[in-house]
């Protein structure tokens, strides 16, 4: 086995990592870049507490091979805030009590982005339907479709002074 | 814990086939959504990996109305969902596509990476298969076109030979008065079927049947089409007595396996109650 | 999508059930939220645990030197050789139920169970290093099942307990033969339960760092950091002075995080050895086979009433499956005998539990800590007797319900009980829906649960919760308890407590938890007991810590002394003339100046007496549940729901609701999809492709109508909520069911192939009755 040399964009950042071509993204996020804000739940990408956006869209972090997110966008939890301030999902989030225990929460959040980038206004089914790769174990998932539906409907959007 | 193992990115694919001759022991990675699992259990250990999933050349969805749909290997799943032209053609297709696992999934899975993998519960195969689809694949020796239905032959093997690739999905253009339906049975919306059923029908100008197809899904080592039930039909005028019929048959004529999520004896009720309902729903769509 | 009304709503409160943000919520949805799982040490090793394939099997001998021989691998332990082999467990007070090595020196009772540990540099060397562990088994005849387990024959899993009973409880009070006597109609049923994994989204985790100096510094996933300081202590041989317990973030609890893991353990042993930091993360199919789950049952139940309803006696049988281990057994044994009562008056009540040992993972407590299982049973079999009397299933079970001031002989007095109207509740919310189509039924099913259990097997010296309210001159607060937030919202909770009570606001308390070195004793999140105890000691510490402030306040103000002062809202005032007043920030400086400097402090505790055997405070609830199926396949859908609720005051308003939501979606699973067979002693799905879990698709409107109520004994006014709801809604399912077709459901989860049997053995016994006219 080579390493290889792996230029991965993470937030808008570029990082040089040389790792074993075996490593999955999430472990090149969470591990060699140090973003732990991307969560793993399970070893059968079943439960989405890894999921990132790759160039705008959901991806269960644990499923792709690090080497195979090379020149891609790949946002995580932590590229949402800007500046300090919340993206609007997330102030949706914590305004409907959209996560308990908290461990699904990127991974949820991130999903729910992605949705929302693809589908500005989603129905309560599609809602549903752009989490149901998430597994929470807490909330009943009501809250977290109350969030997005409030998101959507530009209730947590920045207003223009 | 996945083995160690070499990994290879062709830009090309020419140089796909080139490496993928060139290496023993190489497994194909493309979406990699089931692959990785397996990998990370240890049931496959290959020395060399090869990664198609940027070839470029095989990411696309064609239609025209004389050669049908094609769809490129590395066209994802998602892309298949939402594409206006199957929607508008194949809408069954779209249908199978939204409940195919989750969106993550759909986002970098891809359909030939699905058929390569050629697991029996895959929801794409019974469709296609049921929409007479060939598939189109080949390497370095050459290429070459089949019905996809021959392309199963056991449980996660295909007729791919060594230095093989999955290169695209052909699906002919619907006859006239056409209609197609897909159901699994699942424990979640979104899970793989415990068991599944695809039917096409096609009626004449008489509104007789003129050809359907049975396949199902989960139900043996590969896609099933229950060719006594289609043959039940074909020529007749349908109705619900004759669907029920071919449920019946479809529960015989099947061999799944059992589980902890279903015994035998169930699957081949389901089996046959998703035949009956989707012969139902395919010839309403025919007649509509 | 949610309906949430309040039924007699209080307003008095200028924090308490207002909407306030979880606390700890901006970092959970910014990533910030650091988990045991994300805790990384200098010079940490990572540890893998081997664990048996066995069911039941003697270890001969254990050889770890080709391991050992791995570049990377730095140590290797065992049960016989690095550690003291003392048995242990939660129910330390009793030496009989302590029985678990979690690092067994000569006998493995599961598959999955330690056998060994590594640490090595990386995580990927750890777990090759697995391979190289030698270890030789005598390999025992297993027992998985309790029915075979208390044969006179069978294998004999501990030494000494007769027929492999663990445990077993009595609950009886009345004449209940007498009763039954009396009753004109009398029905016995055998029911089945299945056990429940607690699927944690984190799974369980530990970094553990023992330094020469003889410290112990163990970050761990739990729910009780208390419990884990004492357990350890007593199986390393330490002082739990000498150990710090931290539990910052903790990725969910549900019952299956109070007691020693194999994380936790081996990551200590194998640091004690080594001096440098371990962590151990478990694997998702690790936390399946390896950790504990709800009780699996045989629940036996005969139930005697008047014709006209009248409940008069009822007596069962229940055997459940221990596994391996006692765990939380014990108490959950006799919760389910306790709650299997609830929430009716019985005149005569006997209940005979029996805990069996099976060779299979151990079984323990898991929100709604044995009731759900009860509930399944009790109440299915109510519906049940309501049809077979031709009775209205509501109106039977509202004439015999609990009120305010009943005693349930011997066990619990009831001093708020909002029953009644949940019935009126239900009752309008299924009237509202009219006719349903032909392929949906409701089923109903009522339920109460406590407000945290008056139980001390763990032999603390310790109040039950206790907490420090220490103020700044700027007028915030430090908040420090040992109440643990698994994230059901207890420091949010706690934090509204305080700020009401003090007078200030939410974002003035800044709440530390989790941390044995700087937080006061608390027995931890557990039976839904942190609102009432952890809150009565917040409200108490706050009151003391208000009383200095308010006595500055008065030498200062001039006030007749019949005035009363208070503070609301940061304003010092006296309560008659509220417009004349000042900030209490100012006041805090001042109070400190007079106090030489000293911060201003208020302690508080709690500890039940005098509350009978169970708990202090009962919630009531009932939820109705409606589903829709599938009759050619048995598929079932859950289309709508609505809970009638009453936890007393609610204090945590987004809080409350996320619990009942949740609690809902759990129960709702071990209703009808989350199953876990076991063959010859192996789980068959270990992982969550197979072990099925209601996603966003599955879960239907959890509509609440709270019942506001005022239970005395809780801090104003608050008892129970979140855990409760995990009762009522499997035998809901199964109620709806048998209002459907007819079919009654004696086995959960309820699966589509159970629900097609149901109906066809429906069909061939009316065909045979049929044949016989």
């Amino acid at each position: 086995m080579e390493k290889q040399l792996l230029r991965l964009t993470v937030n808008g950042q570029e990082y040089e990592l040389y790792i074993n071509p075996k490593t999955l993204l999430v472990e090149a996020i969470r591990d060699h870049i140090g973003l732990i804000g991307t969560k793993r739940g399970c070893d059968t990408v079943s439960c989405g507490a890894c999921t990132v956006m790759i160039d705008g869209a959901s991806v269960k972090s644990c499923s792709v091979l690090a080497m195979q997110a090379e020149g891609a966008q790949i946002t995580t939890i932590e590229g949402l805030e800007k500046n300090g301030k919340l993206a609007p999902i997330q102030k949706a989030f914590l305004d409907h009590g959209s996560y308990q225990c908290g461990f699904c929460a990127p991974g949820m959040i991130m999903s729910a982005q992605a949705l929302l980038n693809e589908n500005p206004a989603p129905t309560e089914w599609e809602i549903r339907e752009g989490i149901e790769g998430n597994i929470c174990r807490c909330t009943g998932y009501n809250s977290i479709v109350r969030a997005i539906d409030a998101t959507a409907k530009g209730k947590y959007a920045e207003v223009k002074s | 814990m996945i083995n160690d193992f070499n990994y290879l990115k062709p830009g090309t694919l020419e140089e796909a086939f080139a490496m993928y001759a060139e290496h023993d022991d190489c497994k194909v990675i493309c979406g990699g959504q089931s692959l990785l699992i397996v990998m990370r259990q240890g049931m496959i250990a290959p020395e060399y990996l090869l990664d198609i999933k940027h070839i470029k050349e095989l990411n696309y969805i064609k239609f025209d109305k004389k050669d049908g749909l094609k769809i490129g290997a590395t066209t994802i799943h998602r892309a298949i969902e939402k594409s206006d032209v199957i929607k508008k053609n194949y809408p069954v297709l779209v249908a199978m596509e939204n409940k195919l696992a989750s969106i993550q999934v759909r986002n970098w899975g891809t359909i030939g990476g699905n058929i390569a993998h050629a697991d029996p519960a895959g929801d794409p195969a019974p469709v296609l298969i049921a929409l007479k689809a060939s598939v189109k694949f080949g390497g370095a020796a050459g290429e070459k076109t089949m019905p996809l239905e021959d392309f199963f032959v056991d449980y996660f093997e295909t007729a791919l030979s060594k230095g093989e690739l999955v290169l695209e999905i052909q699906v002919p253009v619907p006859e006239p008065k056409t209609g197609a339906a897909y159901q699994k049975f699942n424990l979640l919306e979104s899970d793989m079927g415990v068991v599944a059923a695809a039917a096409s029908v096609t009626l004449n100008g008489n509104g007789k049947c003129k050809d359907a197809r049975i396949v199902l899904g989960n139900a043996g080592p590969t896609p099933r089409r229950i060719k006594r039930a289609e043959e039940l039909l074909a020529g007749k005028v349908l109705n619900e007595k004759l669907f029920a019929e071919a449920g019946k048959i479809a529960s015989e004529d099947c061999e799944p396996v059992a589980d902890i999520h279903a015994s035998e004896e169930h699957r081949r009720h389901i089996l046959g109650v998703l035949t009956k309902r989707m012969l139902q729903k395919a010839f309403d769509e025919a007649k509509a | 999508m949610n309906k949430y009304t309040v039924i007699n709503p209080h307003s008095e409160f200028k924090v308490i059930n207002t909407h306030v943000h979880n606390i700890d919520g901006t970092a959970k949805v910014t990533g910030r939220a650091t988990y045991t799982f994300d805790v990384k040490l200098p010079n940490m090793l990572y540890g893998k645990i081997l664990r048996s394939p066995h069911a039941h099997a003697k270890i001969l001998k254990i050889d770890y030197s080709r391991a050992m021989e791995l570049p990377g691998v730095m140590g290797v332990v065992t049960g016989k050789e690095d550690t003291l082999g003392i048995k242990q467990g939660i129910w330390r007070r009793y030496q009989d139920l302590c029985d678990e090595q979690v690092l067994p020196v000569d006998k493995v009772r599961y598959i999955g169970e330690p056998v060994a540990a590594v640490a090595a540099i990386t995580e990927e060397i750890a777990e090759k290093a697995l391979d190289y562990i030698d270890v030789d088994y005598e390999v025992l005849p297993g027992v998985y099942e309790p029915l075979d387990a208390i044969k006179k024959d069978a294998p004999e899993i501990h030494e000494g307990f007769e027929r492999n009973i663990n445990v077993t409880r009595h609950i009886e009070w009345g004449d209940v033969d007498a009763a039954f006597e009396e009753a004109e109609y009398v029905r016995e049923d055998w029911f089945k339960c299945g056990g429940q994994a607690h699927m944690c989204m984190e799974t369980r985790a530990a970094v553990s760092s023992y330094t020469p100096d003889g410290k112990l510094t163990i970050y761990h996933s739990n729910q009780s950091p208390y419990y884990m300081q004492g357990l350890m202590a007593g199986v390393l041989g330490m002082r739990e002075g000498d150990i710090r317990v931290i539990s910052t973030y903790v990725g969910g609890g549900f019952g299956g995080k109070f007691e020693l893991d194999g994380a936790i353990f081996c990551s200590a042993v194998l640091s004690r050895k080594l001096f440098k930091p371990v962590k151990i993360v478990y694997t998702r199919e690790e936390d399946f086979i390896a950790t504990k789950r709800r009780t699996p049952m045989f629940y036996y139940v005969r139930t005697g009433v008047k014709k006209d309803g009248t409940f008069c006696a009822r007596e069962a049988k229940v055997f459940t499956n221990g596994g391996a281990y006692t765990g939380m057994g014990a108490t959950a044994l006799y919760l389910t005998g306790f709650f299997h009562s609830f929430p009716y008056r019985w005149k005569g009540y006997r209940y005979d539990g029996y805990r069996v040992y099976t060779n299979t993972l151990p079984s323990t407590s898991m929100r709604g800590f044995g009731a759900p299982q009860a509930m399944f049973c009790s109440e299915q079999q109510i519906e049940w007797i309501a049809a077979d009397l031709g009775l209205d299933p509501i109106d039977m079970r509202r004439k015999n319900s609990h009120h305010e001031g009943y005693e349930v002989p011997g066990q619990a007095t009831i001093a708020s009980c909002g029953i009644d109207q949940c019935y009126d509740e239900i009752r309008k919310w299924i009237n509202d829906k009219g006719k349903l189509p032909a392929n949906r039924a409701i089923g109903i099913s009522a339920c109460g649960f406590m407000s945290g259990g008056i139980f001390n097997w763990f032999d603390t010296p310790y109040s039950f919760s206790s907490a420090v309210v220490s103020i700044n001159q700027d007028g915030t607060v430090e908040l420090f308890v040992g109440a643990q937030e698994i994230g059901q919202g207890s420091n949010t909770t706690l934090a509204i407590i305080c700020a009401e009570t003090l007078g200030v606001k939410i974002e003035d308390i800044k709440v530390h938890s989790g941390d044995t070195d700087y937080c006061p004793p608390d027995l931890g999140a557990w039976g839904s007991r942190q609102t009432l105890m952890a809150g009565n000691a917040v409200k108490m510490a706050a009151e003391a810590a208000k009383k200095q402030l308010l006595e500055f306040a008065y030498a200062q103000s001039g006030f007749n002394i019949v005035y009363d002062l208070d503070i609301k809202d940061r304003w010092v005032h006296a309560i008659a003339r509220p417009e004349r007043g000042y900030d209490y920030g100012e006041l805090v400086k001042k109070a400190i100046r007079g106090k030489d400097g000293q911060k201003i402090v208020g302690r508080g505790y709690y500890t039940p007496h005098r509350k009978g055997m169970i708990s202090p405070a009962y919630s009531y609830m009932l939820q109705g549940v409606e589903v829709e199926v599938d009759e050619e396949t048995g598929k079932i859908k859950l289309v709508d729901s609505m809970t009638a609720h009453d936890c007393g005051q609610p204090i945590n308003h987004l809080g409350l609701i996320g619990q009942l939501e949740g609690a809902f979606s759990m129960a709702a699973g071990y209703g009808y999809l989350e199953y876990m067979p076991y063959e010859d002693g192996k789980l068959m799905n270990p992982n969550l492709v197979d072990y099925k879990m209601i996603r966003a698709t599955e879960m239907p409107p959890a509509n609440i109508a709270e019942i506001d109520t005022y239970e005395p004994e809780g801090p104003y006014g608050a008892k129970e909520a979140g855990e409760g709801l995990t009762n009522p809604t499997a035998a809901a399912i199964g109620n709806a069911l048998f209002h459907r077709f007819g079919i009654q459901m004696k086995e959960c989860p309820i699966t589509p192939e159970m629900i097609l049997n149901a109906l066809k053995e429906k069909k061939e016994t009316e065909k045979e009755r049929k044949g016989k006219k």
